[in-house]
Protein backbone atom coordinates (compact mmCIF):
# COMPACT_ATOMS: atom_id res chain seq x y z
CA UNK A 1 0.00 0.00 0.00
CA UNK A 2 3.10 2.06 0.98
CA UNK A 3 4.96 1.87 -2.38
CA UNK A 4 3.34 4.14 -4.37
CA UNK A 5 5.56 6.96 -6.57
CA UNK A 6 4.04 10.15 -5.50
CA UNK A 7 4.99 11.42 -8.64
CA UNK A 8 3.76 9.19 -11.11
CA UNK A 9 0.49 8.91 -8.50
CA UNK A 10 -0.38 12.64 -9.19
CA UNK A 11 0.01 12.41 -13.04
CA UNK A 12 -2.65 9.56 -12.86
CA UNK A 13 -4.56 11.79 -10.85
CA UNK A 14 -4.50 15.05 -13.39
CA UNK A 15 -4.85 12.28 -16.26
CA UNK A 16 -7.87 10.75 -14.93
CA UNK A 17 -9.47 13.91 -13.98
CA UNK A 18 -9.11 15.34 -17.19
CA UNK A 19 -10.62 12.54 -19.57
CA UNK A 20 -13.30 12.60 -16.41
CA UNK A 21 -13.96 16.20 -17.05
CA UNK A 22 -13.41 15.79 -21.00
CA UNK A 23 -16.04 13.05 -20.70
CA UNK A 24 -18.70 14.92 -18.67
CA UNK A 25 -18.88 17.34 -21.30
CA UNK A 26 -18.86 15.33 -24.19
CA UNK A 27 -22.17 13.30 -23.08
CA UNK A 28 -23.28 17.42 -21.80
CA UNK A 29 -24.35 18.59 -25.11
CA UNK A 30 -27.61 17.20 -25.42
CA UNK A 31 -30.14 20.25 -26.02
CA UNK A 32 -33.10 20.68 -23.49
CA UNK A 33 -36.93 20.07 -23.48
CA UNK A 34 -38.77 22.41 -25.64
CA UNK A 35 -42.11 23.21 -24.61
CA UNK A 36 -43.69 23.90 -27.98
CA UNK A 37 -42.71 20.60 -29.50
CA UNK A 38 -45.56 19.47 -26.42
CA UNK A 39 -49.26 20.24 -26.71
CA UNK A 40 -51.01 21.79 -23.80
CA UNK A 41 -51.64 19.49 -20.88
CA UNK A 42 -55.31 18.69 -20.27
CA UNK A 43 -56.36 19.81 -16.32
CA UNK A 44 -58.09 17.39 -14.45
CA UNK A 45 -60.01 16.69 -11.14
CA UNK A 46 -59.97 14.02 -8.85
CA UNK A 47 -63.01 12.89 -10.23
CA UNK A 48 -62.54 12.64 -13.41
CA UNK A 49 -59.27 10.93 -12.70
CA UNK A 50 -61.46 8.06 -10.85
CA UNK A 51 -63.76 7.78 -13.69
CA UNK A 52 -60.69 6.97 -15.83
CA UNK A 53 -59.45 4.61 -13.75
CA UNK A 54 -63.09 2.95 -13.21
CA UNK A 55 -63.62 2.27 -16.97
CA UNK A 56 -60.38 1.33 -17.67
CA UNK A 57 -60.03 -2.42 -19.60
CA UNK A 58 -56.30 -2.67 -18.98
CA UNK A 59 -54.40 -2.38 -15.34
CA UNK A 60 -53.71 1.45 -15.20
CA UNK A 61 -49.76 2.92 -13.39
CA UNK A 62 -50.59 6.66 -11.99
CA UNK A 63 -46.50 8.46 -11.91
CA UNK A 64 -47.81 11.58 -10.11
CA UNK A 65 -44.71 13.71 -11.15
CA UNK A 66 -43.56 17.85 -11.41
CA UNK A 67 -40.65 19.62 -13.11
CA UNK A 68 -39.26 21.05 -10.29
CA UNK A 69 -38.67 17.44 -8.40
CA UNK A 70 -35.70 16.01 -8.63
CA UNK A 71 -35.94 12.77 -8.26
CA UNK A 72 -39.13 12.56 -10.88
CA UNK A 73 -36.32 13.45 -13.24
CA UNK A 74 -34.50 10.25 -12.62
CA UNK A 75 -37.14 8.03 -12.68
CA UNK A 76 -38.40 9.31 -16.22
CA UNK A 77 -36.28 7.18 -18.41
CA UNK A 78 -37.54 4.28 -16.55
CA UNK A 79 -41.14 5.33 -17.21
CA UNK A 80 -40.28 6.08 -20.73
CA UNK A 81 -38.36 2.81 -20.84
CA UNK A 82 -41.49 0.65 -18.93
CA UNK A 83 -44.28 2.02 -21.04
CA UNK A 84 -41.88 0.91 -24.34
CA UNK A 85 -42.39 -2.22 -23.14
CA UNK A 86 -45.32 -2.79 -21.82
CA UNK A 87 -47.49 0.41 -23.10
CA UNK A 88 -49.41 -2.19 -24.95
CA UNK A 89 -51.12 -3.75 -22.30
CA UNK A 90 -50.58 -1.26 -19.12
CA UNK A 91 -51.95 2.10 -19.34
CA UNK A 92 -49.81 4.72 -18.51
CA UNK A 93 -50.80 8.20 -17.27
CA UNK A 94 -48.95 10.84 -15.61
CA UNK A 95 -50.05 13.81 -13.58
CA UNK A 96 -48.16 16.93 -13.58
CA UNK A 97 -48.73 18.61 -9.80
CA UNK A 98 -48.34 22.69 -8.63
CA UNK A 99 -46.40 22.98 -12.00
CA UNK A 100 -46.58 25.28 -14.53
CA UNK A 101 -47.41 24.30 -18.51
CA UNK A 102 -44.54 25.84 -20.02
CA UNK A 103 -42.07 23.80 -17.59
CA UNK A 104 -44.18 20.62 -17.64
CA UNK A 105 -44.04 20.21 -21.54
CA UNK A 106 -40.47 20.85 -21.67
CA UNK A 107 -39.71 18.23 -19.16
CA UNK A 108 -41.98 15.74 -20.89
CA UNK A 109 -39.94 16.88 -24.18
CA UNK A 110 -36.67 16.49 -22.68
CA UNK A 111 -37.48 13.19 -21.36
CA UNK A 112 -39.26 11.46 -24.57
CA UNK A 113 -42.30 10.89 -22.08
CA UNK A 114 -44.76 12.44 -24.81
CA UNK A 115 -45.59 8.23 -25.65
CA UNK A 116 -48.76 8.35 -23.10
CA UNK A 117 -51.55 11.01 -21.61
CA UNK A 118 -50.32 13.45 -19.02
CA UNK A 119 -52.86 15.17 -16.86
CA UNK A 120 -52.05 18.82 -15.14
CA UNK A 121 -53.84 19.38 -11.35
CA UNK A 122 -52.31 22.68 -10.79
CA UNK A 123 -53.61 21.93 -6.85
CA UNK A 124 -52.37 18.64 -6.65
CA UNK A 125 -55.69 17.66 -5.65
CA UNK A 126 -55.95 14.05 -7.33
CA UNK A 127 -52.83 12.50 -5.86
CA UNK A 128 -54.19 13.47 -2.33
CA UNK A 129 -58.01 12.06 -2.71
CA UNK A 130 -56.05 8.41 -4.67
CA UNK A 131 -54.57 8.35 -1.35
CA UNK A 132 -50.69 9.35 -1.68
CA UNK A 133 -48.96 12.37 -0.58
CA UNK A 134 -45.72 14.21 -1.86
CA UNK A 135 -44.41 13.66 -5.28
CA UNK A 136 -42.83 11.70 -6.80
CA UNK A 137 -45.94 8.40 -6.77
CA UNK A 138 -46.57 5.77 -8.68
CA UNK A 139 -50.09 3.78 -7.88
CA UNK A 140 -50.49 0.56 -9.73
CA UNK A 141 -54.22 0.17 -10.52
CA UNK A 142 -55.81 -3.71 -11.81
CA UNK A 143 -58.39 -3.09 -14.35
CA UNK A 144 -61.21 -1.64 -12.81
CA UNK A 145 -59.50 0.96 -10.69
CA UNK A 146 -58.12 -1.71 -8.11
CA UNK A 147 -55.09 0.02 -5.64
CA UNK A 148 -52.63 -2.68 -5.86
CA UNK A 149 -49.60 -1.21 -4.53
CA UNK A 150 -48.64 2.72 -3.95
CA UNK A 151 -45.01 3.39 -4.38
CA UNK A 152 -43.53 6.49 -2.51
CA UNK A 153 -40.83 8.67 -3.77
CA UNK A 154 -38.81 7.53 -6.57
CA UNK A 155 -39.50 4.50 -8.05
CA UNK A 156 -36.25 1.82 -8.92
CA UNK A 157 -36.50 -0.57 -12.07
CA UNK A 158 -36.45 -3.88 -9.98
CA UNK A 159 -39.83 -2.57 -7.86
CA UNK A 160 -41.66 -0.68 -11.65
CA UNK A 161 -40.69 -4.28 -12.83
CA UNK A 162 -42.00 -6.03 -10.19
CA UNK A 163 -45.29 -4.13 -9.72
CA UNK A 164 -46.32 -4.01 -13.59
CA UNK A 165 -45.09 -7.92 -13.57
CA UNK A 166 -48.63 -7.85 -10.83
CA UNK A 167 -50.58 -6.03 -12.37
CA UNK A 168 -50.71 -7.44 -15.85
CA UNK A 169 -50.74 -11.01 -14.08
CA UNK A 170 -54.17 -10.26 -11.76
CA UNK A 171 -56.00 -8.71 -15.09
CA UNK B 1 -31.44 6.81 -1.00
CA UNK B 2 -34.17 5.10 1.02
CA UNK B 3 -33.43 3.43 3.96
CA UNK B 4 -34.45 0.12 2.15
CA UNK B 5 -31.79 0.44 -0.16
CA UNK B 6 -29.62 1.59 2.74
CA UNK B 7 -30.13 -1.42 4.56
CA UNK B 8 -28.98 -3.56 1.33
CA UNK B 9 -25.71 -1.78 0.75
CA UNK B 10 -25.10 -1.67 4.66
CA UNK B 11 -25.61 -5.92 4.10
CA UNK B 12 -23.53 -5.96 1.44
CA UNK B 13 -20.89 -4.37 2.96
CA UNK B 14 -21.00 -6.46 6.42
CA UNK B 15 -21.06 -9.22 3.97
CA UNK B 16 -17.75 -8.31 2.53
CA UNK B 17 -16.26 -7.46 5.84
CA UNK B 18 -17.34 -11.05 6.83
CA UNK B 19 -15.54 -12.80 3.94
CA UNK B 20 -12.19 -10.53 4.29
CA UNK B 21 -11.84 -11.86 8.08
CA UNK B 22 -12.26 -15.46 7.55
CA UNK B 23 -10.31 -15.16 4.67
CA UNK B 24 -7.79 -13.44 7.04
CA UNK B 25 -8.44 -15.85 9.66
CA UNK B 26 -7.45 -19.12 7.66
CA UNK B 27 -4.57 -17.13 5.46
CA UNK B 28 -2.01 -14.69 7.85
CA UNK B 29 -0.80 -13.71 4.70
CA UNK B 30 -4.02 -11.79 4.08
CA UNK B 31 -4.13 -8.26 5.01
CA UNK B 32 -7.75 -7.33 6.17
CA UNK B 33 -7.16 -3.91 6.69
CA UNK B 34 -5.87 -3.21 3.28
CA UNK B 35 -8.23 -5.35 1.75
CA UNK B 36 -11.09 -3.67 3.19
CA UNK B 37 -9.68 -0.25 2.10
CA UNK B 38 -9.25 -0.90 -1.13
CA UNK B 39 -12.57 -2.66 -1.74
CA UNK B 40 -14.64 0.57 -0.36
CA UNK B 41 -12.49 2.62 -2.71
CA UNK B 42 -13.43 0.26 -5.62
CA UNK B 43 -16.75 0.15 -4.06
CA UNK B 44 -17.22 3.86 -4.29
CA UNK B 45 -16.01 4.06 -7.69
CA UNK B 46 -18.24 2.02 -8.81
CA UNK B 47 -21.06 3.48 -7.23
CA UNK B 48 -20.06 6.72 -9.27
CA UNK B 49 -19.72 5.24 -12.43
CA UNK B 50 -22.17 3.55 -12.65
CA UNK B 51 -24.70 6.16 -10.97
CA UNK B 52 -23.29 8.38 -13.80
CA UNK B 53 -23.62 5.79 -16.75
CA UNK B 54 -27.23 5.49 -15.69
CA UNK B 55 -27.85 9.02 -15.87
CA UNK B 56 -26.29 9.40 -19.10
CA UNK B 57 -28.03 6.60 -20.64
CA UNK B 58 -31.42 8.03 -19.07
CA UNK B 59 -31.00 11.00 -20.64
CA UNK B 60 -30.43 13.44 -17.62
CA UNK B 61 -27.19 15.34 -18.10
CA UNK B 62 -24.87 15.27 -14.95
CA UNK B 63 -23.80 18.77 -15.67
CA UNK B 64 -26.87 20.49 -15.41
CA UNK B 65 -28.19 18.75 -12.89
CA UNK B 66 -25.51 17.65 -10.78
CA UNK B 67 -27.98 16.56 -8.12
CA UNK B 68 -29.46 13.91 -9.75
CA UNK B 69 -26.70 11.70 -8.99
CA UNK B 70 -27.21 11.23 -5.62
CA UNK B 71 -30.70 9.31 -5.91
CA UNK B 72 -28.90 6.09 -6.15
CA UNK B 73 -32.15 4.32 -6.29
CA UNK B 74 -32.99 5.92 -10.07
CA UNK B 75 -30.32 3.60 -11.22
CA UNK B 76 -26.75 1.94 -11.19
CA UNK B 77 -25.28 1.08 -14.15
CA UNK B 78 -23.83 -2.67 -13.12
CA UNK B 79 -21.85 -2.69 -15.90
CA UNK B 80 -19.92 0.57 -15.82
CA UNK B 81 -20.21 -0.19 -12.09
CA UNK B 82 -18.00 -2.91 -12.46
CA UNK B 83 -15.91 -1.53 -14.47
CA UNK B 84 -15.12 1.66 -12.16
CA UNK B 85 -15.24 -0.23 -9.18
CA UNK B 86 -12.22 -2.59 -11.61
CA UNK B 87 -10.61 0.52 -12.51
CA UNK B 88 -10.07 2.16 -9.65
CA UNK B 89 -8.40 -1.12 -7.85
CA UNK B 90 -6.02 -1.54 -10.74
CA UNK B 91 -4.89 1.95 -10.91
CA UNK B 92 -4.47 1.73 -6.61
CA UNK B 93 -2.70 -0.93 -7.19
CA UNK B 94 -1.11 -1.55 -10.15
CA UNK B 95 2.37 -2.80 -8.70
CA UNK B 96 0.84 -5.60 -6.81
CA UNK B 97 -2.44 -6.08 -8.95
CA UNK B 98 -2.60 -10.30 -9.55
CA UNK B 99 -2.15 -11.36 -6.22
CA UNK B 100 -3.87 -8.66 -4.56
CA UNK B 101 -7.57 -9.76 -7.01
CA UNK B 102 -6.68 -12.89 -5.83
CA UNK B 103 -7.22 -12.10 -2.49
CA UNK B 104 -10.10 -9.85 -3.00
CA UNK B 105 -12.22 -12.24 -5.13
CA UNK B 106 -13.26 -14.65 -2.62
CA UNK B 107 -14.42 -11.52 -0.06
CA UNK B 108 -16.22 -9.73 -3.10
CA UNK B 109 -18.58 -13.01 -3.91
CA UNK B 110 -19.26 -12.93 -0.33
CA UNK B 111 -20.46 -9.30 -0.62
CA UNK B 112 -21.67 -9.88 -3.92
CA UNK B 113 -23.78 -12.16 -1.80
CA UNK B 114 -25.07 -10.04 1.04
CA UNK B 115 -26.18 -7.22 -1.84
CA UNK B 116 -28.30 -10.03 -3.01
CA UNK B 117 -29.23 -10.86 0.22
CA UNK B 118 -30.21 -7.49 1.14
CA UNK B 119 -33.38 -8.00 -0.74
CA UNK B 120 -34.65 -9.20 2.48
CA UNK B 121 -34.34 -5.37 4.05
CA UNK B 122 -35.50 -4.27 0.39
CA UNK B 123 -38.37 -6.58 0.13
CA UNK B 124 -37.29 -7.07 -3.66
CA UNK B 125 -36.61 -10.85 -3.69
CA UNK B 126 -39.27 -12.31 -5.81
CA UNK B 127 -38.78 -12.85 -9.73
CA UNK B 128 -40.90 -14.94 -11.71
CA UNK B 129 -43.67 -16.67 -10.72
CA UNK B 130 -43.70 -20.01 -9.62
CA UNK B 131 -45.73 -23.28 -8.43
CA UNK B 132 -42.61 -24.97 -6.29
CA UNK B 133 -43.25 -25.48 -2.72
CA UNK B 134 -40.59 -22.92 -1.19
CA UNK B 135 -42.02 -19.92 -3.42
CA UNK B 136 -43.96 -17.19 -2.03
CA UNK B 137 -46.29 -14.38 -2.86
CA UNK B 138 -46.07 -10.78 -1.46
CA UNK B 139 -48.82 -9.41 0.97
CA UNK B 140 -52.35 -9.35 -0.59
CA UNK B 141 -51.27 -11.04 -3.87
CA UNK B 142 -51.79 -15.23 -5.03
CA UNK B 143 -48.69 -15.09 -7.54
CA UNK B 144 -46.22 -17.52 -5.37
CA UNK B 145 -42.65 -16.34 -7.14
CA UNK B 146 -39.15 -17.51 -6.89
CA UNK B 147 -36.61 -15.99 -4.37
CA UNK B 148 -34.19 -15.78 -7.06
CA UNK B 149 -32.16 -13.33 -4.73
CA UNK B 150 -32.31 -15.61 -2.06
CA UNK B 151 -31.46 -18.20 -4.86
CA UNK B 152 -28.49 -15.88 -5.86
CA UNK B 153 -26.62 -15.05 -2.10
CA UNK B 154 -26.74 -18.43 -1.51
CA UNK B 155 -24.62 -19.09 -4.95
CA UNK B 156 -22.73 -16.46 -4.65
CA UNK B 157 -21.36 -17.32 -1.02
CA UNK B 158 -21.19 -21.26 -1.89
CA UNK B 159 -18.91 -20.52 -4.77
CA UNK B 160 -16.48 -18.16 -2.89
CA UNK B 161 -15.63 -20.97 -0.77
CA UNK B 162 -14.49 -22.52 -3.39
CA UNK B 163 -12.89 -19.72 -4.64
CA UNK B 164 -10.93 -19.29 -1.85
CA UNK B 165 -9.88 -22.63 -1.93
CA UNK B 166 -8.21 -22.37 -5.77
CA UNK B 167 -5.87 -19.28 -5.01
CA UNK B 168 -2.63 -21.12 -5.47
CA UNK B 169 -1.82 -19.41 -8.90
CA UNK B 170 -1.71 -16.02 -9.71
CA UNK B 171 -5.03 -15.03 -11.70
CA UNK B 172 -6.52 -18.38 -10.31
CA UNK B 173 -8.69 -16.91 -8.00
CA UNK B 174 -9.51 -13.60 -9.93
CA UNK B 175 -10.38 -14.74 -13.32
CA UNK B 176 -12.34 -17.60 -11.52
CA UNK B 177 -14.57 -15.31 -9.49
CA UNK B 178 -15.13 -13.25 -12.73
CA UNK B 179 -16.46 -17.02 -14.09
CA UNK B 180 -18.62 -17.62 -11.52
CA UNK B 181 -20.04 -14.12 -11.07
CA UNK B 182 -21.11 -13.81 -14.68
CA UNK B 183 -22.46 -17.52 -14.64
CA UNK B 184 -24.68 -16.95 -11.62
CA UNK B 185 -25.82 -13.47 -13.10
CA UNK B 186 -26.48 -15.10 -16.08
CA UNK B 187 -28.45 -17.74 -14.29
CA UNK B 188 -30.70 -15.90 -12.01
CA UNK B 189 -31.37 -13.47 -14.86
CA UNK B 190 -33.99 -14.91 -16.29
CA UNK B 191 -35.38 -15.50 -12.82
CA UNK B 192 -35.92 -12.18 -12.66
CA UNK B 193 -38.62 -9.71 -13.04
CA UNK B 194 -36.40 -6.61 -14.93
CA UNK B 195 -37.05 -3.80 -17.85
CA UNK B 196 -33.71 -4.62 -19.00
CA UNK B 197 -32.11 -7.51 -21.52
CA UNK B 198 -28.87 -6.38 -22.75
CA UNK B 199 -26.81 -7.23 -19.92
CA UNK B 200 -27.03 -10.60 -20.36
CA UNK B 201 -24.35 -10.20 -23.00
CA UNK B 202 -21.99 -9.16 -20.54
CA UNK B 203 -22.77 -11.78 -17.89
CA UNK B 204 -21.74 -13.88 -20.67
CA UNK B 205 -18.56 -11.74 -21.69
CA UNK B 206 -17.31 -12.20 -18.16
CA UNK B 207 -18.05 -15.83 -17.74
CA UNK B 208 -16.08 -16.04 -21.13
CA UNK B 209 -12.77 -14.23 -20.07
CA UNK B 210 -12.56 -15.60 -16.52
CA UNK B 211 -12.93 -19.27 -17.88
CA UNK B 212 -10.71 -18.38 -20.06
CA UNK B 213 -8.08 -16.88 -18.18
CA UNK B 214 -8.65 -19.53 -15.22
CA UNK B 215 -7.83 -22.49 -17.63
CA UNK B 216 -4.86 -21.27 -19.36
CA UNK B 217 -3.70 -20.33 -15.65
CA UNK B 218 -4.34 -23.20 -13.86
CA UNK B 219 -2.78 -25.72 -16.57
CA UNK B 220 -1.18 -28.10 -16.60
CA UNK B 221 -4.50 -30.33 -15.98
CA UNK B 222 -2.76 -32.82 -13.74
CA UNK B 223 -3.20 -29.78 -11.02
CA UNK B 224 -7.09 -29.96 -11.72
CA UNK B 225 -7.07 -34.08 -10.79
CA UNK B 226 -4.89 -33.19 -7.70
CA UNK B 227 -6.65 -30.48 -6.12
Amino acid sequence: MTNTTPARFRAGIRATTFASMLALVLVACGPGGNPSAVPMLPEIDPVGMQEILAVSEKPVVVNVWASWCIPCRSEAPLLREAHAQFGNRVTFIGIDISDSQNNARAFLDEFGLTGFDHYFDPSGSVPAVLGGNGVPLTFFYAPGGELVELHFGVIDERALAFNLDEIMRRS
Amino acid sequence: MEFTLLGSVLVAAGSLYAGLWLMGRRDPAICVRDLWDLALAGAIAGLVAGRLVAMVKGGVNPLTHPTDFILLRAGVDTVGATIGALAAVTFLQRHRLPGLLDQLAAAALVGMGGWHAGCLVRGTCLGTPSDLPWTWAVEGSSISRHPVEIYAALAFWSAAYFVFRWRNKPWLAASLGLAVAGLIRLVVFPLQVSLHSGVVWWYLSAAAVGLMVASYTARPLSEWRNW
